[in-house]
């Protein structure tokens, strides 16, 4: 905010006359009535919004299903209660298990995603710059991204065998199509001015792709490759309960399909809200920090708004 | 303060020696070959240094006529020279880039000028002192209000060093006190800078109070169909009555115009 007395330091370029300072003053008092000082919320405060409401949730619904175990008294290997599902988890932690099948899921899921984002964006750089190859390719592309990845997994145990290369496979199919359509799309949403802006400005082909276009696509881009680790993680699951044994080592997925297989049900219940739960923290820790900064400095999210 | 009328317009006559900024001669417009004619026969010779204001209802053609002169579109029939290359541009949205600071958006400018990096901040924050907004360097778009927005927008079509400076509509989306203002902004970085200067309006008022000639352009097809020459006797403000005496015959001319699209 600039008080309306300030006086920049580096005056540059001399200038003279009182008809001048009035304007300045002037121009500088209506800059201060026209502009908002940001309200940001301090980081205790956003966690405290942000971690409470769900946290408190959760934690609601754990207790009532725990009073519905106690109250009921439903067959246990049924209908497991929190403390049960609870023991299962100990107990896989104890053997090592779970965190050698978090470990496996996370790095292949990790390295896959990391695949997929260096497939997808040269190809949806493509799709978004030749025309052509967007009006072939396109539609293909978007049907893939509706068919349900976990249907590649038969024909992939068929070409790759029980090796990594099948997870692997299974989870491109799903990640690629999101994270090109998403730079596609946030490629397409770059207001047409700030194009001409850039060629007006004298950027060249390169320079208007790397210092306009693609900073403008940014958003479309990052919701894109938010899509895209979801399809990973998915499909990574439904690879890992469907092609066990081989060379293909042991993951969450793996752990789910080996307990429903012991028909206990409590560790099933256990590994999937492990599943879920590693989902939501790389959500919370590589994405929604980035696209907060993101969005925060163009001014896009709500509470910075003026 | 003396205004001539002269209908049909006759071409500019300059002081011999002094080759014009801008030169259009007979050009023509239409979009797509059985489309209708959007300019027709557009003759003007601006001057350098001069400060035209280019005046007409909605779809009279002077955006496109601007898009022309800018390198944006190109003439179906007729030239254009600027004198100097190419022209700056600015537009009615400042069109800053969202995701650089004010000080950032006039570096850019500057680094696709050309300029090397270690020049390039100081440059920028002179530039923006010049539109007075060297407090705001650090800020970014969002956090600027509008007529903030239209000058970090000036400071880097500035920026751009070309003679030429073509405006569109930069003001018409700006509450009155702001406009106000910036037309004092302007006037005065016009003479800092002898930039020669288009400006394009729909404003008749902003027209008589900025330009040292108004070219009133009727609509459907977009020509010339009257000028006139305020002679510049210092700046004027838009409550004077000159300004107004001006503005009012403009006005009946322009309504004259669009009356004759009625069925």
């Amino acid at each position: 905010m600039l008080p309306d007395t300030a006086q920049p330091a580096s005056s540059a370029v001399p200038r003279s006359g009182g008809a001048h300072d009035e304007l300045r003053r002037l121009e500088s008092g209506l800059d201060a009535l026209q502009t908002v000082p940001l309200t940001e919320k301090g980081p205790w405060r956003r966690i405290l919004d942000g971690v409470l409401p769900p946290v408190l949730l959760v934690v609601a619904l754990v207790v009532a299903w725990q009073f519905y175990t106690v109250i009921a008294q439903p067959r246990p290997d049924l209908a497991p209660g929190p403390l049960n599902v609870a023991g299962s988890l100990a107990e896989l932690w104890n053997a090592g298990r779970l965190q050698e099948a978090v470990l496996t899921s996370l790095a292949r899921g990790g390295a896959g995603f990391l695949i997929a984002v260096a497939i997808g964006t040269p190809l949806g750089l493509l799709l978004a710059e030749w025309r052509l190859l967007r009006r072939a390719l396109g539609p293909l592309l978007s049907g893939l991204q509706v068919l349900p990845s976990v249907a590649w997994v038969p024909a992939a145990i068929i070409w790759f065998g029980l090796t990594d290369a099948t997870v692997y496979f299974v989870v491109l199919m799903g990640a690629v199509p999101s994270i090109a359509n998403g730079l596609v799309s946030g490629i397409d949403q770059v207001p047409p001015q700030l194009r001409r802006v850039g060629t007006v400005l004298g950027a060249s082909r390169i320079e208007l792709a790397t210092l306009v276009v693609l900073p403008a696509a940014l958003p479309g881009y990052l919701s894109g490759l938010k899509q895209g680790w979801a399809f990973s993680w998915r499909s990574l699951m439904a690879a890992e309960i469907i092609a066990m044994g081989g060379s293909i080592g042991f993951g969450l997925g793996s752990m789910l399909q080996q307990s429903r297989e012991l028909a206990d049900l409590s560790a099933v219940l256990a590994t999937i809200l492990v599943i879920l739960a590693v989902g939501i923290l790389v959500e919370l820790t590589a994405f929604a920090p980035l696209e907060r900064r993101l969005l925060r400095r163009r001014g896009l999210t709500p509470g910075a708004r003026r | 303060m003396q205004t001539s009328t002269e209908a049909p317009p006759a071409p500019e006559t300059l002081p011999p020696g002094v080759k014009p900024a801008i030169r259009i001669d007979s050009l023509g417009k239409r979009f797509g070959p059985t489309g209708p004619v959007v300019l027709d026969n557009i003759n003007l010779t601006v001057a350098p240094g001069e400060f035209l204001c280019l005046l007409g209802a909605s779809g009279c053609g002077k955006s496109t006529l601007l898009n022309i002169i800018a390198g944006l579109e190109h003439p179906s029939e007729g030239t254009v020279t600027v004198t100097s290359g190419s022209a700056a541009v600015m537009f009615q949205e400042s069109a800053l880039f969202p995701w650089l600071t004010a000080g950032r958006n006039v570096e850019l400018a500057l680094k696709l000028r050309g300029v090397p990096r270690s020049g390039r901040r100081a440059q920028a924050l002179e530039l923006l002192d010049l539109v007075n907004l060297a407090d705001a360097a650090h800020k970014r778009p969002h956090e600027l209000s509008g007529g903030m927005r239209q000058r970090v927008a000036l400071a880097r079509a500035l920026a751009q060093d070309r003679k030429v400076l073509l405006m569109d509509e930069p003001f018409a989306a700006l509450d009155a006190i702001t406009r106000d203002l910036l037309h004092e902004e302007l006037e005065r970085v016009w003479r800092e800078t002898g930039r020669t200067i288009i400006f394009v309006t729909h404003n008749v008022r902003e027209a008589a109070r900025l330009g040292q000639r108004v070219v009133l352009m009727s609509s459907r097809p977009g020509r010339i169909s009257n000028e006139w020459r305020i002679d510049d006797t210092g700046p004027r403000r838009i409550e004077s009555p000159e300004v107004s005496r001006l503005a009012i015959e403009i006005t009946d001319q322009l309504r004259e115009e669009i009356r004759r699209n009625a069925a």
